[in-house]
Formats: C-alpha cells, structure tokens, sequence
C-alpha cells in the first residue's frame, strides 16, 4: 500500500462487460451455443488487445448517451482490470475449445467458472484477477508493478472517488 | 429439444441459486463474526444502538465522506447513539476478527450489542440512518 499513481477507471464500463458476459454465457449454457461462448471469447479477446473491456462499447454508445447507466469513476489502476479480461478470455477461449471438441462437461464448466468470477466482480464487487495480479505484483513477476488502492484490500472494489 | 432448454434453464437457475445463497451465508458470517466481537469491543454494552467504523489514515473517502457523515449522524441523534472509530492500521487484530476488508467499512449494532448491518465503503448518512431506525 504504497504511494501510487491511480488513474480514473469508469466501473460501470467494466460492470457492463461483466453483465453481457455473464448474461451471453448463461443463454449459451440454456441454449447449448457453443458459438456464443466463442463470440464472447473473441469479444473479450479483441477488448484484451485494445486494452478496453470487450463490450465496453455498448456502454459508451447506447448504455451511457442514453442515461440508463451512470458513470462510477473511482480512482483505480486499469491494468488488474484488463489482466482480469484477459484471464477471462483464456477460460472461455479453454471453454469453447472443449465444447468445440466434444467435451461438454469440461467446456461448461470452464464458462461457469467464467460468470461465477464474473458475477462475484459485477455483484460483490471482488475482482478475482485482480487480486491474483496483486499477488503477482507482490512477488515481484515481471509486468506486475502496481499495488492496490490504499485501504483497499487487493481486488476489491475502491468504493468512493479521492475526489468526491 | 425444449425439454434440454429447460432442463438446462433449471440447471442454470439452480447454479445461480446456489451462487446467491453463498454470498448471502458469506455476508452472514460476517455479521456472526461481528456480533460475536461486539462484547469483546465494549467493556459494558452502550444501550443504545452502535456504529462500529474502521478506517486507515491514508483512506481518503474515509475523511471526506464518512467521517462527516458520521459527524452529522452523532450531532443529530446526540447520546443516542455510540460511534467507535477504530483504524485498522493501529488495530490490524481488530480488522481480521471483524473479517474488514476495505476502508471505510462499518458495522451497525442495535442497543443489545447484536450486529444488524454491514456496510462495506462508503455509507453516507441517509442509508445508515435509514439503517439505524430499524433497529
């Protein structure tokens, strides 16, 4: 819990992407779609690349000029966030993988595993990957530099703006 | 085939179930955990309700947010009501009984020492007295 340089994260951008990943994988599930697990992956993939979340767009083109959501900028790093996306994107990409090759119960459960994380980060506020990029950062691995938020233990939500 | 959409429907809806009963029996713990410190953290019960604040001194919403809302509170309701403050950095042992996480987290306790609330962040002063009054 070091002197840090946060920076503005918008988490209801990052909420939008975790309910449309929850909300997509859970009709692929009821629906057997293995291709909507796969879109979802290749969303969060493309989302890894620019280093946005991957249906962050909803948000900033129909969600936030419309009203429906408000923006919930706090003073966060953004780099947890998008390992966190890319931890995603690695399980459902396994996921639709194994649903691809005939493994169902290995294929679902990996998506489960997916909106369970997803779920805990959208509704309790506890970012998974987050925390374990917190650890990796602790243990001083490479491309892992930032701390958590003063007072915040590692992956959970900041709950106010320092400028509030 | 709507058999299968249905029999996964309730399959789903039975994970998602399960998924909200756990959080709901993490949450509970957690006040268990509270109530069972709350005598511990009070040599004679107050009798009167509690809030019990834990902050750290570099927690910023703590100064700007909580703790004037935790003013106002006390100056509205005046010796009704018990504030303990305490800082987590001071009393780290204090945090892990409480199972405190983040900062600013407070605790609601009614007059009989039994803790009610949980609030992890920020509260401000209409949802802990919103709180207060159904105790």
């Amino acid at each position: 819990m070091t002197s840090q340089n946060l920076q503005k994260v918008d988490h209801s951008i990052l909420k939008t992407n975790q309910l449309f990943i929850i909300g997509l994988s859970v009709l692929a599930f009821i629906f057997d779609q293995k291709y909507l697990v796969a879109f979802v992956a290749l969303v969060m993939g493309i989302g890894s690349i620019l280093k946005t979340p991957g249906f962050g767009i909803i948000y900033k083109s129909i969600l936030k000029p419309s009203g429906w959501m408000k923006p919930d900028v706090l003073d966060d790093n953004p780099e947890p966030h998008r390992f966190s996306q890319i931890v995603g994107f690695v399980f459902l990409t396994a996921g639709s993988t194994a649903l691809f090759l005939g493994s169902s119960v290995l294929g679902w459960i990996l998506t489960w595993i997916v909106i369970a994380l997803a779920s805990l980060n959208a509704f309790g506020g506890f970012c998974v990957g987050c925390m374990v990029y917190y650890w990796l950062a602790r243990l001083n691995v490479p491309g892992f530099g930032k701390q958590p938020p003063a007072g915040i233990f590692p992956g959970m939500k900041p709950k106010a703006s320092a400028n509030v | 085939m709507s058999t299968e959409i249905l029999l996964r429907l309730v399959l789903a809806i039975v994970i998602v179930g399960f998924g909200i009963f756990a959080y709901w029996c993490v949450n509970q713990r957690l006040l268990l955990k509270a109530q069972n410190n709350a005598l511990s953290l009070f040599s004679k019960l107050p009798d009167k309700p509690a809030i019990v604040y834990f902050t750290t001194p570099d927690c910023v919403p703590c100064k700007t947010i909580q703790r004037p809302a935790l003013n106002k509170l006390s100056n509205l309701m005046g010796d009704k009501l018990e504030v303990v403050e305490i800082d987590a950095t001071q009393r780290p042992d204090l945090a892990k009984q409480w199972g405190v996480m983040s900062v600013p987290t407070t605790f609601l306790l009614d007059a009989r020492g039994n803790a009610r609330f949980v609030n992890n962040g920020v509260a401000r002063m209409e949802k802990l007295m919103e709180q207060l009054q159904t105790l």
